[in-house]
């Protein structure tokens, strides 16, 4: 929990560094700055959809502690669906400045709505088996074969058809040189965004991990 | 060694008695009702006349011929490929099923099911779209195999999907919302390959063989995953 | 060799969502035994049959079927008969094709001797969408009993049954309950008469 708790230190530390520290990109100016969130944000979406789909297998093997565990997948998801919107968010405003549209259909945009639509259909699955005992059998299983699906989508799909979007810009800007100061902050962003995922996560596992003994204390 | 592989082959054989027997009796259900293949043959055809009957004169690019065969397809076997699963659960037969044979099995007859029901809405689509639109694949063999290989893909991914959603209390309305984003990638390949065939392309066997590892790789996790499904474990 | 089947429950309880149905319920049954489960309606007679048909898993607690001492961890259901009247049968197929396909068996006559010991005989083609509840419950309990399994449970079984159609059953039921463990769910004393030792669900929760 202190390792999580460092986000109180290095989140200042980062927004500090990506708006003030970085010099802006030389083509985007300031706007470039939105890069550290946006990156930082979409691989928080990723990791909280692969934590969620791992959790979900160790639940089908275990088959225990079922309540908590169907929890910590279900909050894992639920954080992930959040910084699924934020990546959306933050990503159509870069496009917006860098190629003056909101959205293009790109490959990376492609796969990020379709993560953002398995997210939603797990929540609807979830909440269409509120009367079904074995919820977190059936809700487990549609998260593990989404986590099979989800690299067809966000790697094969994109390298199989580059014909059909001729110029990838982000492609393009991944190629510019990003300086040393840039990568840092970068880095430094990603590792701050993890850690803050790791502390949100542990909160509303302890306070599913609460409801869960109140209930069961309830009845008895 | 010798005991333990003949128990094996032995062990295989009575499976597949029980799958044969399984799927018998969901042809004889499936013809004495005729409920979903009549409905989507039915849709199949309405939708076909309809696009044929006022696009017919227009000169469509290939593309849009594909997306539209692809659209026509997915939305009338969509129907009957949860129903299969949702048939058991409406009709409270689940506990007779799972009470006589094994999650397994019940998945390979289901499976093979919605597979031959696929084959038979595609069969009747296909032929009945190219005759109305007045169009013929360069490469015909490229086209069918992109339809057969299209329909193999998404048949084994409804099947998971169908069997997860009969489970549920708001069934075929939370089938759309579930099945999009995983049927997607299917789609979207199965489209452009039909599109290429159409247009003459020389034909994609990396994108045929991608559609089919995909079945295979959707077919072994959910024949793994089924009994979750089917069953509080 | 002799099959020898124990089903071992100890501290069994159910709840749905946030509502208990039972809970602490122990007993041990062996082939050769009859075992009883009584209790009014809503006490948790059907789940606990599902339950133990595997059907269902207990919130808490153990449920132990073991044949000649070893546990049952697979396949459970080969060892199983099973009628309720949550099992609905497939009103598509006939009585002969709705038996045949519980029948596990390789002699096929079989499926018509049971067929016309349960008094099905002039029915066996007719669709099980058209029978009576009565021929329905008669065509369950042939299912149930149609490949002489080691476990027989049958949750209400005399329900809807005519005195022919009771004296054909209980006869079954004498007559397999030398061999086989048979469990049986009602709240008909008749019934309950068959049976040996069983619970009260009713004493148990309170």
């Amino acid at each position: 929990m202190f390792l999580y708790r460092l986000v109180y230190v290095l989140m200042p530390i980062g927004i500090f560094l990506s708006l003030l520290w970085v010099p802006p990109a030389n083509i985007l100016g300031d706007a470039s700055r939105i890069l550290y969130f946006h990156v930082p944000v979409a691989w928080v979406s990723f990791l909280a959809f692969l934590v969620a789909g791992l959790h979900s297998i160790a639940l089908l093997i275990k088959k225990s502690e079922i309540l908590y565990r169907e929890a910590m997948a279900y909050n894992s998801a639920a954080i992930g669906m959040v910084f699924t919107v934020l990546t959306v968010i933050t990503g159509s405003i870069w496009a917006k400045v860098s190629w003056g549209h909101f959205w293009n259909w790109d490959p990376r945009e492609t796969s990020i709505v379709i993560l953002m639509l398995i997210y939603i259909a797990y929540f609807s699955l979830f909440s269409a088996l509120k009367s079904n005992p074995n919820r977190w059998g059936i809700s487990s299983v549609y998260l593990i074969i989404s986590m099979i699906i989800a690299p067809f989508l966000i790697f094969i799909v994109p390298r199989v058809y580059p014909s059909l979007h001729p110029d990838t810009i982000i492609n393009q800007d991944k190629k510019i040189h990003l300086e040393a100061s840039m990568r840092i902050t970068l880095f430094f962003l990603v590792v701050t965004f993890t850690l803050l995922y790791g502390y949100i996560y542990k909160i509303t596992n302890k306070l599913s991990l609460i409801i869960i003994k109140l209930r069961s204390s309830h009845d008895i | 060694m010798i005991r333990r592989s003949l128990n094996f082959v032995i062990r295989g054989l009575i499976l597949q008695n029980r799958i044969v027997k399984l799927l018998k009796k969901d042809f004889y259900i499936e013809f004495r009702s005729r409920a979903s293949i009549n409905i989507s043959l039915a849709f199949a055809g309405i939708t076909t006349l309809s696009v044929s009957l006022t696009s017919a004169t227009m000169n469509l690019p290939f593309r849009v011929h594909s997306i539209l065969i692809w659209v026509i397809i997915f939305f009338s076997a969509m129907n009957s490929l949860s129903h299969i699963f949702i048939r058991e659960e409406e009709e409270g037969t689940s506990i007779f099923l799972s009470i006589h044979s094994e999650a397994e099995e019940i998945y390979i007859a289901k499976l093979l099911f919605n597979f031959i029901l696929f084959i038979v809405i595609t069969v009747v689509v296909t032929p009945l779209y190219l005759f109305f639109m007045q169009i013929w694949p360069e490469n015909f063999i490229f086209f069918a195999s992109s339809v057969f290989c299209g329909s193999t893909a998404l048949s084994s991914i409804t099947t998971t999907l169908g069997a997860i959603v009969a489970k549920t209390s708001m069934r075929s309305s939370l089938f759309t919302v579930i099945s999009f984003p995983l049927t997607i990638p299917v789609l979207w390949i199965s489209i452009n390959l039909t599109a290429s065939s159409l247009e003459g392309g020389s034909v994609d066997l990396l994108n045929l063989l991608f559609l089919l590892a995909f079945s295979g790789v959707i077919v072994s996790f959910s024949y793994l995953l089924f009994k979750f499904i089917w069953m509080e474990q | 060799m002799h099959e020898r089947y124990l089903i071992e429950a100890s501290n069994l309880s159910r709840r749905f969502g946030k509502s208990r149905i039972f809970r602490g319920i122990s007993f041990s049954v062996e082939s050769g035994e009859c075992f009883f489960i009584t209790g009014p309606n809503g006490s948790g007679k059907s789940t606990l049959v599902q339950i133990i048909a595997g059907l269902q898993k207990p919130s808490e607690g153990k449920l132990a079927i073991k044949l000649n001492g070893k546990e049952i961890l697979e396949s459970l259901w080969r060892h199983i008969g099973f009628a309720s009247p949550a099992m609905n049968l497939y009103e598509r197929l006939t009585v002969y094709e709705n038996a045949s396909f519980a029948f596990r068996g390789k002699d096929k006559s079989l499926i018509n001797h049971y067929i016309s010991l349960f008094g099905l005989g002039k029915h066996k083609d007719k669709e099980a969408r058209i029978l009576s509840s009565g021929l329905r419950q008669r065509l369950r309990l042939i299912t149930a009993m149609i490949n002489s399994p080691g476990i027989v449970l049958l949750d209400e079984p005399g329900s809807n049954l005519d005195v022919e159609g009771k004296d054909v059953l209980f006869r079954e039921i004498e007559k397999i309950k030398k061999e086989s463990l048979v469990i049986i769910a009602s709240n008909d004393p008749e019934e309950l008469k068959l049976c040996h030792k069983g619970i009260d669900l009713a004493k148990q929760n309170s």
